[in-house]
């Protein structure tokens, strides 16, 4: 019997390829889809649905709106976030922390710089939810940064693969974080009918070879190995998104 | 499903109010609404304010997280829930703002609620809303009154699905502006 191959492929998505809106008080880049952008061939990528860059000055934010049936993650890179929602939560945090929100049937909350002196820079993920109408919840996990430190550092899972020490998720989705000095590399499999996308939050990093820098992404299927190398002057930051 | 946009205005000067004001938005969410939600920023003398130290806390929060309702937020809802308590001269103010669309037909079978601060008995809440309510109606809105329900954040959740219910209804009815 003849099997069928699937072919590899690793796409980038470049940096200034991302859409772009600078509102002043906000400076943010959309890899997919969102708010004012809008780009039928930039939707998402399987289950992963937006993926933003954003940049919030000294004392601003984003005031109440609501999200329905969606796994949000927000992953500080630098300054604070505080986060306040209609399930009563209200919570400040920083680098090396997932925040983990689960809208399901529907949830109302603002976010804000937390420093009234120092901007935020931070990415927000939507994943869609393989189960709908779920009950709203908060999670906010912190780590010690060493735990991404030249290996991945789980930051979402499935919630039995989560086990408490990751936000869970209600998706087959796993999230990670690395940080990887210039000229350090480590693998990682992909298994058989899953998809990566990478997405790297600072400096330069090679995928299978491939040169990625500072805010661009791929999205990789048909390979069964990941090879990450930090490259550049200062090596890299990046997620990890391992989908179905 | 028929979009349905649902405007939550509220009063409020510890915070209480804009409790069920969220509370509202939750509900109408949870109905599939979109929603935005807007402060009527209080007029009082900075004085009084400074005088009392949770108030003026909030305020400064509450001038940060919220933007005052514009004309545009009117037009653009389906439904309107007003939240205060008592009576505020910020809530005559926006009534009369209110008043100036309806005139114009702006306000054409559009939906209008009120939620009542205190945790107070339904009935109890019924009167108090009582004044709101004939306004409401009075400036062209198919008023929706609330449920029954003696806890208040609860009445909130429920009558923030009910007005989008409603509201949705009238819109697949053809009944709606």
């Amino acid at each position: 019997m003849e099997r069928v191959k699937i072919a590899s492929m690793i796409t980038i998505r470049k940096n200034q390829e991302r859409g772009h809106a600078d509102h002043g008080w906000l400076n943010t880049y959309h890899t997919f889809s969102f708010a004012s952008y809008h780009d039928p061939a930039h939707m998402g990528f399987r289950s992963l649905r937006v993926l933003n860059d954003d940049r919030v000055a000294a004392g601003r934010g984003f005031g109440a709106h609501a999200h329905r049936d969606m796994e949000i993650l927000t992953y500080v890179l630098d300054g604070s976030l505080v986060h306040k929602d209609s399930m009563g939560e209200k919570r400040t945090f920083g680098p090396n922390t997932v925040q983990a929100m689960s809208a399901g049937t529907g949830v109302v909350h603002s976010e804000f710089n937390a420093s009234e002196t120092e901007p935020v820079r931070f990415l927000q993920i939507w994943i869609e939810p393989a189960v709908r109408e779920t009950e709203p919840s908060y999670q906010q996990i912190p780590f010690d940064p060493e735990e991404k430190h030249g290996r991945l550092r789980l930051l979402a899972a499935p919630k039995e693969a989560a086990n408490g020490h990751a936000a869970a998720l209600y998706q087959d989705a796993y999230v990670y974080a690395a940080v990887l000095g210039s000229g350090e590399s480590f693998k990682q499999a992909l298994a058989p009918g899953r998809h990566a996308w990478v997405q790297v939050a600072r400096g330069d990093l090679a995928v299978n070879g491939q040169a990625l820098a500072e805010g661009d992404g791929a999205a990789i299927s048909g390979e069964s190995n990941l090879c990450f190398a930090g490259a550049g002057p200062h090596g890299s930051e990046f997620l990890l998104f391992d989908l179905p | 499903m028929t979009d349905i946009n649902v405007l939550v205005v509220f009063h409020s000067r510890t915070g209480r109010t804009e409790k069920l004001a969220l509370t509202a938005a939750v509900g109408a969410v949870q109905a599939k609404a979109n929603i935005r939600l807007r402060w009527l920023r209080e007029a009082a003398d900075d004085a009084a304010i400074e005088s009392a130290p949770e108030w003026k806390e909030n305020r400064q929060r509450m001038e940060k997280e919220y933007i005052a309702p514009r004309e545009v937020d009117a037009a653009w809802a389906d439904a309107i829930i007003i939240g205060t308590s008592g009576s505020p001269p910020e809530l005559q103010d926006y009534l009369a703002s209110l008043g100036v669309l309806g005139s114009a037909g702006k306000l054409e079978g559009k939906v209008g609620a009120a939620l009542s601060s205190a945790s107070i008995r339904a009935s109890a809440a019924h009167e108090k809303n009582g004044a709101l309510l004939a306004a409401l109606a009075q400036l062209g809105f198919i008023v929706v009154p609330p449920g029954s329900q003696s806890e208040a954040l609860e009445r909130a959740r429920l009558q923030g699905r009910r007005i989008t219910e409603v509201a949705r209804a009238l819109k697949g009815a053809g009944l709606a502006g």
